[in-house]
Parts: structure tokens; sequence; C-alpha cells
């Protein structure tokens, strides 16, 4: 049965307005600019236990913008987000982690290809605070034998395959009601991923999660129970169908954001690449040309102290790896701390400082090692700030960051005067 | 005659600079041998000083721009965000490059990154190079705008701090001249002439280009705007 609402853009969905505290997703009188341009104003949407709604309409009319705002990655203008009932992100420039988990696939996957499926998609399980058999979710997909094979080898639609089932993860192993944010989930599915993902979100919609997904194709369409374009919107009937059983276990997940940049950098060896290499090219230059015996000890020591610091300004290299696929967005929308060098950070620094005492003062000083721990580990935390800043522009990646790194010159140099006389 | 008012700034103020050259050049006393150890490069103050003046009126204006649209979504805001990053490079430029040769004549180096104020000012010139070529990688929109006004708020507390750094981490770089508090110091009456020249020469001449800079960002805006309203209409 189709029933067109009384409608209107600000409306308010016809089965949630019989139970608000049922609401898993809130949008209130939401106002979003991209570029110079707003693309949405008053705005407003609620999204029930066991609502799937589709939202559809012409290119640049707002869905992304919508599935963006809802996972907080967009600032707002005017209104706020709200998940479970509590405030996520507001126009006031508050952000808050959403209580309960949601899943998200987003237009890029947000997927880091040094990573493998297994170990993805048990982070996404991880977020959770929860861990799951996946195999069964894996052959659905056709993917369990690319388990654990390298998201960067598999082909585009099957990425795009992994992409999708971290978006609905988090509800397919919940017993409680998750929302799940889909953008654009149909693209590249093939005829059989595509089937699984109608069937998973029937299911799935039956055991009371709820979806907003952005998508212009008939069969995902065909899913909906409202059918929104943003001005109006249209209710459908579903038949009942089989509820989906959950999958996963509690499980009690700490420090995830460092462990995550750990594996990272253990699968991709990026801070050795860039960070490493960048200080023993710096210790490399000295040695060319200098003679440690005709040098005082202060200058030696910036000399030792110069390594971990050009470790330090080449910058976070996790953040660098994140920038794959707007990897770093997917993450921004589900943690307040990204996955970080923690542990890479002071024991490269630790390294290269002792190596650096070897070679300019003849002998391990332990504490001057600490020091130039602690220097690479601070400095890279400056950079990393700096780096992150400039996340939400267009080009990210075209502005002269770099520019503002003198700022910790002056602060090494006084580092360096302090450790001479260690 | 209204509209020539930015033009007029810059005419005078370019007159008057040049005027400050010359006059401290040629017109200006030497300044003691025991006090300098190269007094010749001293004259290079009559350059370096007003610059650095103008850079901090530059620099002031950035800061209210970004604040105007960071906190008010003001277009004007912006254009005198932009106005001031501007100003600030081209005069933070003059200052490091005349800094830096006064400083290679006198201390025998043209840089001391140990000295805060050397660090801060230098600073605050590459974050305004940082905001220019930003500016200039990225579409416009409110994204761009935001991350580089609120760069540009951050920048502004180092221009308190470079202020004050003299007075509290002096280490090679001499105390302020304008506004010392201290009834202008140890200036004899022609220099201070000159000085006061080559400050309101410089003023008007960065005034001049602000409001001309503001006058083509304004332009540059209803260019794209017309721009969208072709694409929208095809």
């Amino acid at each position: 049965m189709v029933v067109q609402s009384a409608n209107g853009r600000f409306d308010v969905g016809l089965q949630s307005r019989t139970s608000m505290a049922a609401s898993l997703l809130s949008l209130v009188d939401l106002e979003v600019r991209r570029g110079m341009t707003v693309v949405l104003t008053g705005f407003n949407l609620e999204v029930a236990s066991k609502d799937v709604v589709v939202l559809h309409g012409e290119n640049g009319s707002g869905k992304s913008t919508i599935i963006e705002s809802c996972a907080r990655l967009l600032p707002l203008e005017a209104g706020s987000v709200h998940h479970h009932g509590s405030l996520v992100v507001d126009s006031e420039g508050r952000r808050f982690l959403a209580k309960k988990p949601f899943g998200l696939t987003l237009q890029s996957n947000g997927l880091l290809g040094d990573e493998t499926v297994e170990n993805h998609l048990s982070t996404v399980c991880s977020l959770s605070g929860m861990k799951a058999e996946l195999l069964p979710t894996l052959e659905a997909y056709g993917l369990t034998h690319r388990r654990f094979d390298r998201i960067g080898q598999l082909s585009g639609g099957q990425a795009r395959k992994v992409a999708v089932l971290a978006g609905l993860l988090p509800a397919m192993i919940s017993p409680q009601p998750r929302l799940v944010l889909l953008d654009e989930p149909d693209s590249g599915l093939d005829d059989n991923a595509l089937a699984a993902l109608i069937s998973d979100i029937g299911k799935l919609r039956e055991a009371g999660h709820a979806f907003v997904i952005a998508s212009h194709h008939p069969e995902i369409m065909k899913c909906a129970t409202r059918l929104h374009n943003l001005e109006s919107e249209t209710i459908q009937e579903q038949p009942k169908c089989q509820p989906w059983q959950a999958l996963g276990t509690q499980e009690k997940v700490s420090l995830l954001s460092t462990k995550t940049g750990h594996r990272y950098l253990r699968s991709t060896r990026a801070g050795l690449a860039r960070n490493g290499l960048t200080a023993l090219l710096v210790l490399g230059t000295l040695l060319a040309f200098i003679d440690p015996v005709s040098f005082d000890k202060t200058i030696l020591v910036g000399f030792v102290l110069a390594a971990p610091f050009a470790a330090g300004l080449a910058g976070d290299p996790v953040v660098y790896l994140m920038r794959e696929q707007r990897a770093v967005d997917w993450w921004r929308a589900h943690v307040n701390r990204l996955p970080a060098a923690d542990f890479l950070a002071p024991v490269l620094g630790f390294i290269l400082t002792v190596i650096g005492c070897v070679l300019f003062l003849d002998t391990i000083n332990w504490k001057l090692s600490l020091v130039g721990a602690g220097v690479l580990w601070v400095t890279l935390l400056c950079v990393r700030f700096i780096e992150l800043s400039t996340l939400r522009l267009a080009r990210p990646n075209a502005v002269f960051i770099r520019l503002l790194l003198p700022i910790l010159i002056l602060p090494w140099a006084l580092v360096v005067e302090y450790a001479a006389i260690l | 005659m209204r509209r020539q008012i930015p033009e007029m700034f810059l005419g005078v103020g370019f007159v008057g600079i040049m005027t400050t050259l010359f006059l401290g050049l040629n017109w200006a006393p030497s300044v003691s041998i025991d006090a300098f150890e190269s007094p010749a490069a001293q004259r290079i103050f009559y350059w370096h000083v007003p610059s650095a003046w103008a850079a901090f009126i530059a620099f002031g204006v950035l800061f209210t721009g970004s604040a105007l649209w960071f906190f008010k979504r003001s277009p004007f805001g912006w254009r005198l965000h932009v106005a001031g990053t501007e100003a600030g490079l081209a005069c933070g430029l003059m200052t490091v490059w005349s800094g830096c040769v006064w400083g290679a004549a006198e201390w025998g180096t043209p840089w001391d990154w140990t000295d805060v104020r050397l660090n801060t000012f230098g600073l605050l010139t590459l974050l305004a190079l940082f905001l220019v070529l930003g500016r200039q990688s990225q579409p416009d929109g409110v994204e761009t705008r935001d991350t580089f006004s609120s760069f540009g708020l951050y920048g502004f507390v180092l221009v308190p701090l470079t202020y004050i750094a003299t007075r509290i981490w002096q280490i090679r770089h001499p105390g302020p001249v304008i506004g010392a508090g201290d009834g202008g110091g140890s200036l004899q009456s022609s220099m201070a002439l000159v000085l006061l020249i080559g400050a309101l020469s410089f003023t008007l001449f960065i005034i001049g280009h602000m409001m001309i800079s503001m006058r083509i960002t304004h332009l540059e805006q209803r260019l794209e705007h017309a721009q969208k309203s072709l694409d929208g209409g095809n």
C-alpha cells in the first residue's frame, strides 16, 4: 500500500509521531551549507525503530549532505542532530560521541587499502564493544575467500561490499535497535550482493533497526518504509519477514584508536617509511659534512635531537594513511580520538636518539634518549593537530600546512639547550 | 571622487615611502659608531620599523575580518580577512627581509632561531603566506572561510606576543620603538621625524592596498556568483 503523507518539506515521519521515545535519529531545523550554497534549510526528520527512510532526488539535492550531517561530519549552520534522543552535533559547534554505535557507509568507501577485510570488519565490531563470527555474513556477500586479503587487492565492487557490510555490522551484531546510514550502498554491487543487501535490510528492519539510505536504485526504493524526496514523503507498507538474529557477543575494548593506529603502521610500515627515513636522511646529511670532534656539546646535542625532530615534522603517518578514500571521515564519525601513532612516536624517537648519541657523542645517553622520545612525540602531536585542523577543506592536501611548522623550532632549540646539561 | 580614495591613499603613501627612503638614507643623522657594529646599516631602521608597524595594522585587520566571518558570517569580514592577509604578507616580507639584511650587518647573522620576537614575527608572516596560498588552492566556500578564519584568529595571539616578546625574552632584538611607553627613548628629533613620516606613509599605503584588495575580492565574488548563475542556466 502506498500512502502520500500530508507532506511538506518540514514534515516528520508519520510512524515516528506515534513514538517519539523510540526515535533513533532526529534532525531538527537543519541548515547546512556546502561551498557557498545552502544545501538544506529548515529540514526536519524523525527516524524511529523499524523505519527504512530512502532519500531520493536529483544530484546535488542534499541526500549525501543529510547522511553526513547525521554522521556528525558536517558543521551545521542551524539546527541539531540527535541519536537515540541525545545530542550529537548542533549549530553551536557542540559535537558529542553518539551514545549508541551506528552503522555508516559513505559514498567513498572509507577503507584503508592496507587493512584486511577481516581486520576492518572486526574493528567495526570493536567500535560497538562487541565481537562476532563474520563467516556467514561474508559468505552471503561472496567475500569468504577474500577474508584475509588486503582491501587494496580487491576489485572496486568487492571493496564496496566490504564498505556496505561495515555499515550494516553494528546492526547485525546488536540485539538493541541501531541506526544505519548508507550513502548509495548499491553503487558497484552485483545482483547477488544487491539481493543480499535488500534481504538483510528487511530482516534488520524487522529486528527493530532503522535505516537512512540515499539511493536512486529502484530495488532499494522498493524496500523503503518511507520514501523521502527531501520535499515530501511517501509511506510504503512492507511485508513481514523473519527478523535478523543478532550475531554479536559483548567484548571489552580499550585503547581502540591506539591499537588500530599501531595495526595500520604494522601492516604498512608507513611510520618507518615516512618518519624513520626522514630522520635517517637528516642524520646522514649531518654526518656527511660534520666532524663531531670540532663542535661543542650543545651543538652536538642539537644534531642528536635533530633526527627525532625531523621525524616528528614529517607528521603522523596514520593521518596520512587515513586520507585514503575518506577513511579519516569514517573514523571521525565514530570516535572523538582518531587512530594515531601513539606507540610508534616515542619508540622511534628513543631509537633515533640512541643512534644519534652513538654517532655524535660516542656514547649512549639514556636521559637524552628519553628527551628524544618526547621530542618526536610532542612534535608529531603538534603537526597532527595542525593537519587535522584543515581536514574540512575541499582539498586538504593542497594547503601549505608546513609553512606553520617553524613555530616548533624555538621550543626545540630550548629543549636542546636544556638537554645539553643532562 | 570617492571611488578614487584607495588610489589616492596608495599614491600619497607611495610618495611618502619614497620620501622616507630618501630622508633615511641621505638626511637623517648617522648613529654613533660606538653604539653599533655597523652604523651605516642602521639606516634600514627607517624602512624596517614602519613596515613592521604597517604589518601589525594588516594583521589587526586580518584578525578583525577573521572574527567577523567566524562569529557573524559577515561577507565584509571575509573581505577584510583577505585584504589583511595580502597586506600582512607584503609588509611582513618587507620587515623580515630588511631585518635580515640589518641583522646580517649588525649581529653577523641574518636570523636567530632563539629570539622569540623574530620567531613570532616570522611565523606571522608565514601564517599570512599560508593563508594567501591556501585561499588560492581551495574553492571558495564556508569550509574554506571557516578554516582559514580560525587560523587567522589563532595567529593573532602572536601579535601581542611579538610586541611584548622583547620586554620578556629580549635576546638580540632591541625593544619596541613605537609605543615604548618611556617617552620615546633615545631617538633624536630628526630621526623621529623621518620615522614618523615613514610610519604615516606606510599606514596610508597599506590602507589603500587593503581597500583595493577588498574591492577586488568583492568583484571576484560577483564574478563567481555570475558564473554560478550561468552554470545553473545550462
